[in-house]
């Protein structure tokens, strides 16, 4: 029961973050590598302030959301200079650069030796201890982040991305701000990422620079493209399937020592069929092509 | 009357080929002036400056008495000047009432604020952009084809459609790149009809194209322009019948 | 230990100056980032290590069956995936994300055939390093700078006097016009895929002489690479061998003043500086940017 639960949180992690992704890829077609220095940022922030200042776990949440943000701005304001595949470039550089922060700040963020020891978080009373409390918790975190992620592409607003993403000369000359549209859906995007960071942080109690290298920003990405670019329930689909079946390998009575390089290979092989084969993922609507 | 816009003295290089050499003209309200001249005499050029898609290396350009020549292109929209592209750009993978809906200005529902904090505003705004869609689509002519992708229509419904783009943006000044070049009489018919029934609605329109005829019919006056410069100016007779005209098109 | 700073900058530039002009020549005439090269890369070193350790081969021949094995994962790749995607005239970021998928696969099973452990083809010991002006230097590290230097000008030769070069310049220039003039550009590509990753196993051999290498090797050197041909400016042998140069001094004095983790964070950081603000780099012509 523990796995299931267990799995489950992984899945309502891995929606948040394919799903906050989406909005700058499928919809905003800004192609992003450093998905993963935001899932990492909202873990170091909600870490060092539980354990540094004991600060309550919302407040650490909105702290998260406001510094992943502004750093989601930073990564996107290349974007109004630089495009496509060079924009993609410039994302994995900040991704190695966030990395490196990471790794090597070691009297910040305890270096590769990560940050043992994070609190159980607590929500006005509610000691959120068990996996239950976590599912919780991230169900009604994922059911804010679809909704607000919904609401966003259906209206106007939504358009305009879809716009932007499309033909943005276009978006221009039919007096769209094209640059704070792209700025503004990176620092959503971001600010989002780093909710499933948080969660991550408090669930597992430890982090280390390991769990937000640039593997993990491009694992996202294929969640995003196998769910279906451009459509919000792909990613949800996209979550589930790429955290189920590598635990399918477990049953299969894989030896550990593989498993984790089969994951990968599962994860790369998917990436490759379904570029080759169909683009638009599962149930998405954009293809990257222009 | 005063000019809808005013260019002064506009100069355009790139990399040493001149496309604008002190360029002036004035358009006048509620006027149709046709563009024509041989490829490369900068006509698609001078559209790109005026609507802020390629910066001018020196010149003024005025419209209502601002100063566009500094604007950033989505501004330069938003001041009112519309245009078309050659190469027509539309979001091909969206429905024809979609690009519509797109091209109003001053939506409510663009600001992520409106929608999360003033829904109803957003929606009835919608609905109103909806109507008013539906209304010009019927205005053209193209009211079936509303719920289309547009890339499944042909390339004049498309040259249509862009037309309307440029309608529901509001702009008063329309800039078509070569609005009939390509497509079929029975459809030049018709969007010179539109064209036709709009300065009497306000609207200023400059138009470029090779279509000669189509110029003749429509416009109240043509300018000719080769190298960068205009050579003649006036009503479709005289500029037709202008000798460096004839000139510059038997060369 | 100035003079140590600057030929240990030499030595790294030279390093990525290797992998930079092998990954630059592919990216000249198909425009998109070959990520799975980081793999062709370490495919050298690894084809190297089985033909000594599996097949006791001695390490000439060792060597050939390296650049033999990084020249084959290359045009495999190439005549079965990007030859494909070219058919459906897929977009380069369609390009970018296959080729990263192709990585993490090949990369992941290098790790189920050799381990993700340190290994090593190492030739010579370090205390046999050579002294030039207070600073020290091993055979291998010499092997580095002087074939950077010699496929620098090779490379160049290629590109500006055979006619093969002509045609992989023609295409990089304009594909379109191209294929008109009668290039036939598969045979192009197919070439080029040859050429780069045969550079690439060689490159990772040359690495692999002076340190131990992991399965993960290949990622690293290949953005060091990229770094390269950005900053130097696509379609500029000379410019990545300049850009190569570049981030190795300005790492290796990072080592010197600030310490040696946060050589990547510089490079990268140079990288974002040069995408800002000068994105042709120094040497190269205009990037593609949205055109009206």
């Amino acid at each position: 029961m523990e796995y299931l639960l267990h799995i489950l949180i992984l899945i309502g992690i891995y929606v948040i973050l394919a799903v906050s992704l989406n909005l700058i890829v499928g919809y905003s077609g800004l192609l992003s590598i450093a998905h993963a220095s935001f899932y990492g940022v909202g873990a170091y922030v909600a870490a060092l302030l539980a354990l540094k200042l004991h600060s309550p776990f919302l407040a650490n949440i909105i702290c998260a959301i406001i510094l992943s943000g502004l750093l989601g701005a930073i990564v996107g304001i290349p974007s109004l200079r630089i495009r496509d595949d060079y924009f993609a470039i410039a994302t994995f550089a900040f991704q190695v650069i966030t990395f490196s922060v990471m790794n090597n700040w070691v009297s910040f963020t305890g270096g590769p030796m990560g940050l043992p020891g994070i609190p159980r978080p607590a929500i006005f009373g509610w000691k959120i201890t068990t996996h239950y409390d976590f599912l919780i918790v991230i169900l009604v975190l994922c059911i804010i982040i679809l909704w607000i992620s919904h609401k966003i592409v259906t209206s106007p607003f939504g358009r305009v991305l879809k716009a932007v993403r499309e033909d943005e000369i276009f978006a221009q000359a039919m007096g769209k701000n094209v640059a704070s549209y792209k700025v503004l859906i990176f620092v959503i995007g971001a600010g989002m990422a780093s909710v499933a960071g948080v969660m991550y942080a408090y669930y597992i109690s430890f982090i280390d620079p390991t769990s937000f290298t640039i593997m993990e920003s491009i694992l996202i990405i294929s969640i995003v493209i196998i769910g279906g670019a451009g459509n919000i329930w792909g990613s949800v689909l996209g979550a589930a399937v790429l955290v189920i079946l590598p635990e399918a390998l477990r049953f299969l009575g894989m030896p550990s020592s593989i498993a984790a390089n089969m994951r990968q290979i599962i994860y790369g092989a998917l990436l490759v069929i379904f570029m080759l084969f169909r683009p638009q993922g599962f149930i998405g609507e954009y293809t990257f092509r222009k | 009357m005063k000019p809808a816009l005013n260019i002064k003295s506009v100069n355009k290089k790139f990399d040493g080929t001149v496309a604008l050499d002190d360029f002036s003209l004035e358009i006048p309200q509620n006027s149709i002036t046709g563009i024509i001249g041989p490829n490369g005499a900068g006509k698609t050029t001078l559209f790109n400056v005026i609507t802020g898609f390629l910066p001018l290396d020196s010149g003024k350009i005025i419209y209502n008495g601002k100063n566009l020549s500094r604007m950033p292109s989505y501004k330069i929209a938003r001041a009112g000047i519309a245009r078309t592209f050659q190469q027509l750009r539309l979001i091909t993978r969206m429905t024809v009432l979609d690009n519509i809906l797109l091209s109003f200005q001053n939506q409510a529902g663009e600001y992520l604020k409106n929608t999360f904090l003033f829904p109803g505003r957003v929606k009835k705004q919608e609905r109103k952009n909806r109507e008013k869609a539906n209304e010009l689509l019927a205005f053209m002519g193209i009211e079936e084809k509303a719920g289309d992708l547009v890339e499944d229509l042909s390339y004049g419904q498309q040259k249509m459609i862009s037309l309307a783009c440029c309608l529901a943006s509001g702009a008063d000044l329309l800039l078509l790149d070569e609005p009939v070049a390509g497509i079929n009489p029975s459809m030049i018919e018709k969007i010179l009809m539109v064209i036709k029934k709009l300065p009497e609605a306000g609207k200023t329109f400059v138009i470029i194209e090779h279509n000669i005829e189509a110029v003749m019919r429509v416009c109240d006056r043509v300018i000719f322009m080769d190298e960068g410069k205009k050579i003649a100016e006036g009503d479709p007779e005289s500029v037709r019948h202008d000798p460096a005209v004839i000139e510059a098109y038997l060369e | 230990m100035l003079a140590q700073v600057l030929l240990n900058g030499l030595i790294a530039g030279s390093t990525y100056a290797l992998i930079g002009i092998s990954f630059g020549l592919i990216y000249m005439p198909t425009r998109f980032f070959h990520f799975a090269h980081g793999v062709v890369y370490a495919a050298g070193a690894y084809g190297t290590l089985a033909a000594i350790s599996w097949l006791n081969l001695p390490l000439s021949i060792a060597v050939l069956v390296g650049v033999g094995t990084s020249t084959v994962i290359g045009l495999t790749i190439e005549c079965t995936v990007y030859r494909a995607l070219r058919r459906r005239s897929a977009s380069s970021l369609v390009f970018l994300l296959t080729s990263l998928g192709l990585y993490i696969v090949l990369q992941n099973s290098i790790s189920l055939f050799f381990g993700d452990y340190i290994q090593s083809i190492r030739i010579g010991a370090v205390e046999e390093g050579i002294d030039i002006l207070g600073a020290r230097i091993t055979p291998a590290q010499i092997l580095i700078v002087s074939m950077s230097l010699a496929l620098t000008v090779a490379v160049t030769i290629l590109l500006k006097r055979t006619k093969m070069g002509r045609a992989i310049r023609a295409v990089a220039n304009d594909a379109e016009l191209a294929d008109i003039s009668g290039i036939n550009r598969d045979k192009v590509f197919f070439r080029t895929f040859a050429i780069g990753s045969a550079l690439a196993g060689v490159a990772g051999i040359l690495v692999a002489f002076d340190s131990d290498f992991c399965p993960t090797m290949g990622i690293n050197a290949l953005m060091m690479g990229v770094v390269a041909v950005i900053i130097g400016g696509v379609g500029s042998i000379h410019g990545i061998a300049l850009g190569a140069l570049l981030i190795g001094m300005a790492q290796q004095f990072g080592v010197w003043k600030i310490g040696s983790q946060w050589q990547n964070a510089i490079a990268f950081v140079i990288l974002l500086i040069f995408l800002l603000f000068r994105p042709q780099g120094f040497l190269g012509k205009k990037v593609k940017k949205v055109t009206v």
